[in-house]
């Protein structure tokens, strides 16, 4: 019996494994196909939010901006809230005032706005409050508008740190250093008789780079903070000359220039504290380009990867560290807050952290940050 | 299931030949139509890609008819420009209303909500510079046409940002997905060569399980056509015309072996009917003998003359005693070898019996001469020969010729065979009669006296029943009155000594 099935079987066999065969490369043409397919047209994130904030910082696309950024998004995402950031859209193409505008056409629910004291700023702050949109401005102020919130660093606490640090770097370095002020003594006729040599202190040159914005608050106060911490704690006998250089920022790339010109001048100045992330890294890369190492000291501002490669290379003496992630979150912390309550607090501050030599390990790679 | 194979494999050959290549470019024809479609929708896919952007051109043109209408309207006021504003507005409208208005994850979607949101601002402010420009109203026209135009400055940028974006990422995408394609195209040929192979083998697979039974019915027709009968019987499964020409040729097969062993019988019951037929022929030739010996009964004759004789002893009657010696001799012969072959010398002892019983009936009228060589003595021949020829050349030849009738007895050779002649100078006979006599259609009226009743034609046909020849016996006349002369043939055929 089972020989007499064998033959039928074959060809049913061979009959069964085809249309097996068509069955699965069916199956599995189709499947790949529809993987392989999905993979390229992959709609993007479809998540929907309930309010729509916009957030526009200098236009200096500094890491500083990029991580206030990241801090209000992430909060905004926590809040049901999408934060845009428009400098990424218009890649500086547009002033802050332009985005302001934008912004207040596009009838967002919320804007966060690096602000100044500028009459233009003011305007368009009210126009905006006009609009019934919150507006917070972000470490720099606009005192006279109608923003809902100020969200910044404690400009007076910084100053006075960067004074502390001015009083450190001289006590360190053992500045002023003596100088040998040689002139050539004449006689009446005006023929040169000999040089007299003199040791005398040259005074400590502090340079503090101001934005090109004078009526930026921040940055006032932040000068008096130093100035009163310098007068206050200085030794008696030294003298300490503070001047404020102004660097054009106005323009885009004009703020490298504007410092390289501190450096063609003869007199260098023996501490430049920097106030901004830009700054700070154009300073440190015109001292290396210039080789003042050690003789031109830099107090910076903001945590880089490059500001604090300098830092353990000696090149930065210190730089202050903004928690900037934290004053993202607070500016989407306040816009919700305002949406829910109608009023929100009139200040928010950030931490402010002191980067040197002596915790720079902490800081430098991944690990130990996590850690 | 078993029910459907078995439909299968009972399908004609044509059946499932077709089947097979049905089955075959069924399956090329689904996995190019596949292919096809996977094609068409990648195609489609990126004819999709630039979609987007080609609506965003379609928006950003719009958007310029309206300010240009708008500006055209502001500097020469007519009535063409301000409905062309009017369209056009109406156009942009319709087109940004179908922007979404979520705010998304996705930038597009959030870029594209901004766009609308900044355009309704842009059409309102829009709408308020033509009403100034109507009202003349210089200041607010202007004012409102500035921030118009910003607006529009910012919209544009607005849709030139996405659409660049859009754009490179669009780019990115057609990229990819010409790469997909390429890379389907490949595996499409790939895909192609690989069912083709596979159909190749799976058709010889199924075509060559149809056809085995056909090369098993070959080789088996082969042997037969080669004579070889005693084939296996092919295994027959399927009942399409294969299995059908093998049954038919299984069929064929036992027929043929069948008839051959019918044919083998029936030869075989010939050659026993011919065997038996050839005893039948010699036990009748037997019975003939035994039959034609039995006519001459000589028991009671012979008994009697053997009384007679002791008589004539008693009574001292010496010629008596001896002729009847002779008489019951000449019978006992009869008797003792009636049925028996014997030889030549018998033969002739008997001959000389009769003679002289002739001799004293007729007193001595019969000269009788006799020329036999004894080496032929011993030759076997049927008894009661040579007695009927001698009686008849008495009867018909000499009885007459009172006293001058003679007969000669001679045996000779020639060649194998043994020749009897017996002669005598009696009337002879007439041609007609020695016909009629050696036809053994010849009869005498009625047993002549003194005969001891055997004929002419039982000597001969008892001639031709012994020695198997046809010419038995030759007759010689020369004439009336010139003596006939017998002659018999015999084979030369000697009895065994133990006989004697």
């Amino acid at each position: 019996m089972n020989k007499d099935r064998r033959k039928p079987k074959k060809y049913t066999f061979y009959l069964g494994i085809t249309i097996l065969l068509l069955v699965i490369t069916i199956i599995m043409g189709v499947f790949a196909f529809t993987i392989y397919l999905g993979r390229y047209t992959q709609k993007s994130n479809p998540n929907r939010y309930g309010r729509y904030y916009i957030m526009i910082a200098e236009n200096n696309s500094a890491s500083f901006w990029k991580s206030v950024y990241m801090g209000a998004y992430e909060e905004g995402l926590l809040q049901d809230s999408y934060v845009d950031f428009l400098n990424d859209t218009f890649g500086g193409s547009y002033s802050k005032e332009d985005m302001m505008r934008i912004a207040i056409a596009s009838e967002v629910d919320g804007i966060i706005v690096a602000a100044d004291e500028s009459d233009e700023m003011t305007e368009l702050i009210n126009e905006a409050a006009e609009a019934e949109i919150p507006v917070v401005t972000l470490y720099g102020d606009n005192t006279q508008s109608n923003r809902c919130t100020f969200v910044g660093i404690g400009s007076y606490d910084l100053g006075r740190e960067y004074g502390r640090q001015v009083l450190e770097i001289m006590r360190k370095k053992q500045l002023p250093r003596a100088q040998v002020q040689v002139t050539p003594l004449y006689d009446e006729d005006g023929v040169r008789l000999m040089w007299t040599e003199k040791m005398i202190q040259r005074p400590v040159k502090v340079t503090v780079l101001m934005s090109a914005h004078t009526q930026d608050s921040g940055q006032n106060i932040l000068c008096s903070g130093i100035q009163e911490t310098i007068e206050n704690e200085k030794q008696e006998n030294v003298e300490i000359e503070l001047s404020l250089v102004t660097i054009d920022d106005t323009n885009t790339f004009s703020v490298e220039e504007s410092i390289r010109d501190i450096f063609m001048e003869e007199d260098l100045p023996d501490i430049i504290v920097c106030l901004n992330e830009l700054n700070t890294t154009c300073a440190y890369q015109a001292v290396v380009d210039y080789n003042k190492v050690g003789q031109v000291n830099i107090l910076g501002y903001y945590d880089s990867d490059t500001i604090l490669k300098a830092i353990d290379r000696n090149v930065i003496y210190a730089t202050a560290k903004v928690d900037a992630a934290q004053m993202g979150k607070y500016c989407v912390e306040a816009l919700t807050e305002y949406h829910s309550f109608g009023n929100t607090s009139q200040y928010f501050m950030a931490d402010i952290e002191l980067i040197n030599k002596d915790n720079i390990a902490e800081y430098l790679d991944g690990g130990a940050k996590s850690e | 299931m078993n029910k459907k194979l078995k439909a299968l494999s009972d399908m004609s050959l044509q059946g499932k030949i077709s089947s097979i290549y049905i089955m075959a470019n069924l399956f090329v024809c689904l996995v190019n139509v596949l292919l096809i479609l996977g094609i068409n929708r990648m195609s489609g896919e990126m004819e999709m890609v630039y979609r987007d952007n080609l609506n965003l051109n379609e928006l950003s043109e719009s958007l310029d008819t309206v300010q240009n209408s708008m500006t055209d309207y502001l500097n020469a006021k007519t009535s063409d420009s301000l409905e062309e504003y009017y369209r056009s507005s109406q156009n942009y409208m319709q087109l940004v209303e179908g922007l979404e208005d979520e705010i998304s994850g996705g930038s597009y979607e959030r870029m594209k909500r901004n766009i609308k949101h900044m355009s309704g601002q842009y059409l309102e402010i829009a709408d308020q510079t033509i009403d100034a420009k109507r009202g003349r109203n210089v200041e607010k026209y202007r004012t409102r046409y500035e921030n118009a135009t910003q607006l529009y400055d910012y919209i544009n940028t607005y849709i030139y940002s996405l659409n660049n974006q859009q754009f490179k990422n669009n780019s990115e995408n057609y990229t990819k997905l010409s790469q997909a394609f390429r890379l389907f195209e490949t595996v499409g040929i790939a895909v192609i060569i690989a069912v083709i192979v596979a159909n190749v083998c799976i058709i010889t697979k199924l075509v060559g399980a149809i056809i085995s039974p056909l090369k098993a019915l070959a080789k088996s027709a082969d042997e037969v056509a080669n004579g070889n009968f005693e084939v296996e019987l092919l295994e027959v499964q399927t009942r399409d015309e294969i299995g059908v020409v093998g049954r038919a040729f299984n069929q064929m097969v036992v027929s043929i072996r069948e008839y051959i062993e019918r044919i083998r019988h029936s030869m075989e019951v010939e050659r026993a009917m011919q065997e038996k037929e050839l005893l039948m022929e010699s036990h009748l030739k037997d019975a003939q003998l035994k039959y034609l010996q039995a006519q001459i009964n000589p028991h009671f004759l012979f008994n009697t003359l053997n009384a007679g004789a002791q008589l004539a002893m008693l009574e001292g009657a010496d010629r008596t005693y001896r002729y009847v010696q002779n008489m019951a001799e000449f019978f006992r012969y009869n008797v003792k070898k009636g049925d028996a072959t014997v030889t030549i010398g018998e033969e002739i002892e008997l001959v000389d019996n009769y003679i002289y019983i002739l001799n004293v009936r007729f007193s001595g009228d019969i000269h009788y001469e006799k020329n036999v060589d004894k080496s032929f003595l011993q030759v076997e021949m049927p008894s009661m020969i040579l007695q009927p020829i001698v009686e008849n050349c008495v009867n018909h030849g000499i009885r007459e010729m009172a006293g001058k009738g003679r007969i000669w007895l001679n045996v000779y050779r020639i060649d194998d065979t043994v020749c009897i002649s017996v002669r005598d100078n009696g009337i002879g006979m007439d041609k007609e009669t020695i016909d009629k006599v050696l036809a053994g259609t010849y009869r005498e009226e009625e047993h002549a006296e003194g005969s001891n009743g055997i004929g002419m034609d039982n000597v001969i046909a008892r001639l031709k029943l012994f020695t198997e020849y046809e010419d038995v016996m030759s007759i010689i006349s020369e004439g009336k009155n010139l003596g006939t002369e017998f002659i018999i043939y015999l084979q030369m055929r000697e009895r065994e000594d133990d006989d004697v």
